[in-house]
C-alpha cells in the first residue's frame, strides 16, 4: 500500500467506482434498477393489444342479484377495475361498492383452488376425475330412494335453464331455492293482487314516494338501477319528494326529504290510517270495495297514532302531499314483511297504490322477455324451511349446494348443520370455502364470476328487456378451477349424451343459445358477427312498452291486522337484523375493500354493533362502545352499542353479514351475526320466515371496548352543540320555507 | 473528485501509456463496429462506451444478446418501428415475437447465426422472450413515453434516435442497452427546465412539467 502512493482515500475512490451492486446504481442518486424485473413481453398478441393502455370488456356483475352490466379494464391480461357498461340499461354506466370489490373475489388469497374430497373426518386435495366419479354416482337415480336435491341462490338466464335440464334428465329430484334476504312475502302478496311477483315500480316516473323500509337506494333489489331512476326523480321540473317510514333509518331513509320512525311491524296499521284519509277525498270515490272501507274505518288518527307511535297530525298531512304530489308510488321493503302478519302488512301497504290509482302510471308489468324461460328465480326461506325437515327426517340423499350459504344464514333454531349431517352425500361448488362448504363431504373449485361465462336478466327492467353477457375478463388463475356452466354440462352429459354432445363446453352451448336468439335481436347479420357483437356490447338489448298490470283484487280477509302483541316482560326489546348495502347476507364478508368501507349510517368498519337509541341507552346506562349481551329465547350474540338516534326506542339493531365462523381470513371471526338468535315465527300466509319479529333482552357484559369507526371518538356532536337541531314535533313546520313539505 | 484518485495512480508513465491504450481499446473496438463485429460493451461502471457516455448502469444480461447496432447502423431500422408503443403508451414496450420474426423469415442467410437460432427456438415453442428491464423506475414515478415521443418526435420534429437516447443514449450503436444515463430525479428536472419550442414551427417556447404529481401522481 505504502510503496505505490495509493492512499486508503483513492484506494475507495476507485472501489467505490466499480463496487456498486447489480441493482441500485451509481451516479445521479438514483433509485432506477436495471436487470431485476422482466419486460412485458408478447409472442403474438392481439393487434388491440398495447401494454400500459387497459382494453375494456364487458361482463355482468354477480355480486347481487340485480344484474348490473359492468366493464372489466384489462391491462396486460389482467383485470385491474371494474366499471359500469354505458350500453347496460340496468347499471347505464354505473356500478355501486359491491361491483367495485368483485375484484377482491377473484383475486382473494383464499380461493379454493383444487377439489377437496372429505377423507377421515378432513377435507382433503382431490382431483377432477376423483372427484367427478363421485359427483356422477349420487347424481344416479339407483334403486335408492331419497330426495337428491339441488340448493342454489336465486338463478336466472342459461344457468337457470341448464339446472332445470338437469333436474329433468334426473340428475336431481328437485331443485330448491334459497335467499337469506327473501322478499317472498311482498312476491306472494303482488301475484294475488296485481297477478306479477315483481311488479315494476318506475321511480323517476314519481312526483312522491312513501317507502315503508324500502331501501332501494341501499341494500334494495337493484340499487344501481334505483340511483339512477331517484336522481331523474329529484331533478324532475317539479323535484320528487321522499317519505320513509320504518323503525330502523336506512341509507334510503337518510336521503328522504322525511323520515318517520315507526313501532315495529305496524306498518300495516299505518297504511290502513293512510288509506282512510286518502278515501275522503273524492279522487279515491269508486277504488275500493264497501267492505274493504268499512274494514280501514276503526283506523283513525288517533288509534293508529296509539299503535304506531307515529305523530297522527302526519297522517293527513302525507295524505295532503300524495295528492298534491302526483303520480304517487308506495313501496314495502323488507321491515313490514318481516313478520308473522307480514303479508297483512304488505296487502295494506299496496291498497295505498290501489287507492291512489298509480297503476299504469309508476306501478307496471315489465315488458314481455322474449325468452321467458330466462326470466330470474327469486329465492325464498320457506322452502329451506321445508328442505331442513325434509333432510331432519332423512328424507334426502344427496345436496348439491352452490350459490348460498345457508349453515351460515339459518338461524339456530332450525339446526341446520346438524340436519345436514344426515344427508349421506354432500357437495358444494363455491370460489372459496365457507361454512357450509366446509360441512360437506365434497367441494369443486369454481372460477370466479370474472373468469367465466353466464346470461343475466336484470331485475326491474323498465325499458325494454335485456340479456346481460357475462364473459370471462382473464385467463383463469388457477388451472384446477372450472366454470360452474361447465360442470352442470358435463353432469347433463352423463345423464342424457345425445342430447347435449353437440356442445364441447358452456361456451360453445352458449354461443350456440345467442346464436339462436339472433332472429330476436339483429336478423340481419351473420352468426359469428352478432356473437362477436353480442359479446362486444355486453347486453342484448330488446325495446317493449311496459304493460298494464291487472286490477287489483284486495279482499278484506288480505289486510286484516292482527291486534298488537303484548310486550313480553322477559324479552323487552325488538331485534332489527338490518340489511347494509356492503354485506347484504353476509356473502362479500370476505372481500376487504367492503369490510373497510364505512358503513353509511355509523361509518363503523371491521365489525358489528348493536344500535340503541340514546333515550333508551340513557335510561340503561350504556354508553358507546359497551359490550351488550343481546338474547333471544334462542340464541344470544355479543355486540358493542352504538348510540342511534335514527332507531325505534324499542327496538336494538344488528346488522347481517358478520360473524361468520369459517370464510377466510377477511370474514372469520370478525363481528356477529344476529340471523342466529331468530325466532321461529314465521309469515302467516306464505311460511317465509320472519326476520324483524324477534324479541330479545339486552344486558350490560361491563366490557368495554373501543368503537373503530370514522366520524370520529364520540357522535352525536361530541356532547357540544355543533349543530343545532330541533325534533321535528318541537317545530311548527307551516312556517318553514317553501322549499319543505308542507 | 473521481479523477483526483486516478491521476494519481498515473505518476508513472507505464501507468498512462496503459491508460489510455485502455481507453483506446473501445473505440478500437467501435472501429470494428463499421466492420459488423461483434461490439463489446462490457467493462465496470463508469468505463466509456464507444459512443462517449459512461456506462452508468451494469450489464444486464439478456436472453439474446440482441445487436442493435445491426439493426439500427446497419439495417437503418427506425427505433418507433420495434418500439412501437412509446408514442401512444406509457410504456415503449419490447417488439413482439412475430414481429421478429416476419423480417427473419425472409432472411435465410443469417438463419443459423447462433443469437438468430435462439430466437427461432423460441418462436417455436411460442415462448416470449424473458428479456430483462434496463431502465426500470421505481414505482412511485409514473414515467409516459407517449407525451415524451410526441412532444419530441411528433411536435418538434426532431429525428426519433437522437430523441430516444436523450434518455437512452445511443442505443443503435449498442447491442443490447445498458444505461448511460443518470436518469435521477434531478437530471429529469434539468431538462424539464429548459425553454424550448412547442413545435417545429411556432416560435412560443415552453419547458417541461415541474409540478410533483405530474410524475408522483
Amino acid at each position: 500500500m505504502s510503496g505505490s502512493g495509493l492512499s486508503r482515500r483513492d484506494f475507495m475512490q476507485i472501489v467505490g467506482l466499480g463496487g456498486a451492486s447489480v441493482a441500485l446504481t451509481g451516479c445521479g442518486h438514483t433509485s432506477i434498477e436495471s436487470g431485476v424485473e422482466l419486460v412485458e413481453s408478447y409472442v403474438q398478441p392481439e393487434n388491440f393489444v398495447v401494454p400500459g393502455v387497459g382494453i375494456y370488456y364487458a361482463s355482468t356483475c354477480t355480486q347481487c342479484g340485480s344484474g348490473c352490466g359492468i366493464m372489466g379494464r384489462v391491462r396486460e391480461g389482467r383485470i385491474l377495475k371494474l366499471e359500469g357498461n354505458p350500453l347496460s340499461a340496468s347499471s347505464g354506466g354505473k356500478i355501486c361498492g359491491l361491483g367495485q370489490a368483485a375484484v377482491q373475489q377473484h383475486y382473494n388469497p383464499d380461493r379454493l383452488t383444487s377439489p377437496m374430497i372429505r377423507q377421515n373426518g378432513a377435507l382433503k386435495p382431490a382431483s377432477w376425475e376423483q372427484a367427478m366419479e363421485l359427483l356422477g354416482a349420487t347424481l344416479t337415480p339407483g334403486e335408492q330412494q331419497g330426495r337428491r336435491v339441488l340448493l342454489t341462490g336465486p338463478t336466472g338466464g342459461h344457468q337457470q335453464i341448464l339446472l332445470r335440464a338437469l333436474v329433468e334428465a334426473g340428475g336431481a329430484t328437485d331443485h330448491v331455492t334459497y335467499d337469506a334476504l327473501s322478499t317472498g312475502v311482498a312476491a306472494s302478496v303482488n301475484r294475488k293482487l296485481f297477478g306479477v311477483a315483481d311488479p315494476v315500480t318506475l321511480i323517476d316516473r314519481a312526483g312522491m314516494i312513501v317507502s315503508f323500509g324500502d331501501d332501494f337506494l341501499g341494500a334494495g333489489e337493484s340499487p344501481v338501477a334505483a340511483a339512477r331512476q331517484y336522481a331523474r326523480f329529484r331533478r324532475g321540473a317539479r323535484r320528487g319528494l321522499l317519505v320513509q317510514i320504518e323503525p330502523r333509518m336506512t341509507l334510503t331513509g337518510a336521503n328522504a326529504d322525511r323520515w318517520i320512525v315507526i313501532a315495529p311491524g305496524t306498518e300495516g296499521v299505518f297504511a290502513l290510517g293512510l288509506a282512510r284519509e286518502l278515501l275522503q277525498r273524492k279522487e279515491a270515490a269508486g277504488t275500493l270495495s264497501p267492505a274493504l272501507v268499512a274494514l280501514i274505518e276503526p283506523y283513525h288518527q288517533a288509534e293508529v297514532s296509539r299503535i304506531t307511535g307515529v305523530r297522527g297530525d302526519l297522517i293527513p298531512r302525507v295524505a295532503a302531499m300524495l295528492w298534491e304530489h302526483a303520480p304517487s308510488l308506495v313501496l314495502a321493503g323488507r321491515y313490514p314483511q318481516g313478520h308473522a302478519h307480514g303479508s297483512q302488512n304488505v296487502a295494506a301497504i299496496a291498497l295505498l297504490n290501489v287507492v291512489l290509482q298509480n297503476q299504469g302510471k309508476t306501478v307496471m308489468r315489465a315488458a314481455e322477455l322474449p325468452f321467458p324461460q330466462l326470466a330470474p328465480t327469486a329465492g325464498d326461506t320457506k322452502s329451506l324451511l321445508e328442505l331442513n325437515q325434509s333432510m331432519a327426517s332423512g328424507q334426502c340423499r344427496s345436496i348439491l349446494i352452490h350459490g348460498t350459504n345457508p349453515v351460515y344464514s339459518a338461524p339456530a333454531f332450525m339446526q341446520f348443520s346438524e340436519n345436514l349431517q344426515k344427508v349421506p352425500f354432500k357437495a358444494a361448488w363455491v370460489t372459496q370455502l365457507d361454512e357450509t362448504a366446509m360441512h360437506c363431504d365434497l367441494v369443486l373449485p369454481l372460477l370466479s364470476p370474472l373468469e367465466d361465462f353466464g346470461t343475466h336478466i336484470a331485475a326491474n327492467q323498465s325499458d325494454g328487456t335485456e340479456i346481460s353477457i357475462q364473459q370471462p375478463l382473464m385467463e383463469r388463475l388457477y388451472p384446477d378451477a372450472r366454470s360452474f356452466g361447465d360442470v352442470v354440462l358435463d353432469l347433463l352429459k352423463r345423464a342424457k349424451p345425445n342430447d347435449y354432445k353437440s356442445f364441447p363446453d358452456y361456451y360453445g352451448y352458449l354461443k350456440s343459445a345467442v346464436i339462436n336468439a339472433k332472429p330476436a335481436y339483429d336478423p340481419g347479420v351473420k352468426d359469428e358477427e352478432f356473437w362477436e357483437n353480442t359479446l362486444s356490447a355486453g347486453v342484448l338489448h330488446r325495446a317493449g312498452a311496459l304493460q298494464p298490470l291487472s286490477a287489483a283484487a284486495v279482499t278484506p280477509a288480505m289486510v286484516e291486522l292482527p291486534a298488537p302483541a303484548a310486550a313480553d316482560p322477559q324479552y323487552p326489546f325488538n331485534l332489527i337484523p338490518a340489511v347494509s348495502a356492503s354485506l347484504r347476507d353476509g356473502r362479500p364478508a370476505n372481500l376487504p375493500w367492503l369490510q373497510e368501507s364505512p358503513d353509511p349510517l355509523t361509518t363503523v368498519v371491521w365489525d358489528s354493533w348493536a344500535e340503541l337509541h340514546p333515550s333508551t341507552a340513557k335510561a340503561m346506562e350504556i354508553s358507546e362502545g359497551d359490550v351488550l349481551l343481546i338474547a333471544s329465547a334462542h340464541g344470544a350474540i355479543r355486540a358493542k352499542a352504538y348510540l342511534m338516534p335514527g332507531i325505534h326506542p324499542g327496538s336494538v339493531s344488528v346488522s347481517i353479514g358478520q360473524g361468520h365462523e369459517s370464510y377466510g381470513r377477511f370474514a372469520t371471526n370478525v363481528g356477529v351475526n344476529p340471523l342466529k338468535i331468530l325466532d321461529p315465527i314465521f309469515d302467516r300466509d306464505t311460511g317465509e320466515l320472519a326476520l324483524y319479529a324477534t324479541r330479545v333482552s339486552i344486558a350490560k357484559t361491563g366490557q368495554h371496548e373501543r368503537m373503530v369507526k370514522d366520524e370520529g371518538p364520540t357522535s352525536l356532536q361530541q356532547g357540544r352543540k355543533l349543530v343545532a337541531t330541533l325534533a321535528a314535533d318541537q317545530v311548527d313546520l307551516t312556517k318553514e320555507t317553501p322549499f319543505v313539505i308542507r | 473528485m473521481r479523477l483526483n484518485g486516478v491521476s494519481r495512480l498515473l505518476k508513472t508513465h507505464r501507468a498512462r501509456v496503459g491508460l489510455c491504450v485502455a481507453l483506446l481499446v473501445p473505440f478500437a473496438f467501435g472501429g470494428l463496429v463499421a466492420a459488423g463485429e461483434a461490439f463489446h460493451q462490457g467493462g465496470p461502471i463508469g468505463s466509456q462506451t464507444s459512443d462517449g457516455y459512461y456506462a452508468l448502469g451494469p450489464v444486464v444480461t439478456q436472453p439474446i444478446e440482441f445487436p442493435h447496432y445491426i439493426h439500427v447502423q446497419k439495417m437503418g431500422i427506425d427505433c418507433l418501428y420495434c418500439h412501437t408503443y412509446a408514442r401512444r403508451s406509457a410504456v415503449s414496450g419490447i417488439p413482439r415475437l412475430d414481429k421478429c420474426i416476419g423480417c427473419h423469415n425472409s432472411i435465410p442467410e443469417v438463419k443459423d447465426k447462433p443469437r438468430i437460432k435462439l430466437l427461432f427456438d423460441y418462436w417455436d415453442k411460442k415462448q416470449a422472450i424473458p428479456w430483462r428491464k434496463v431502465h426500470d423506475l421505481p414505482d412511485f414515478v409514473r414515467f409516459n413515453h407517449e407525451r415524451h415521443i410526441q412532444r419530441f418526435i411528433f411536435d418538434q420534429g426532431r429525428p426519433t434516435r437522437e430523441a430516444c437516447g436523450y434518455c437512452h443514449g445511443d442505443v443503435g450503436a449498442m447491442t443490447t442497452a445498458r444505461r448511460v444515463k443518470a436518469i435521477s430525479m434531478g437530471w429529469c428536472i434539468s431538462c424539464h427546465e429548459k425553454d424550448h419550442k412547442i413545435n417545429a414551427v411556432s416560435d412560443v417556447t415552453s419547458h417541461g412539467p415541474n409540478d410533483c404529481w405530474q410524475c408522483h401522481k
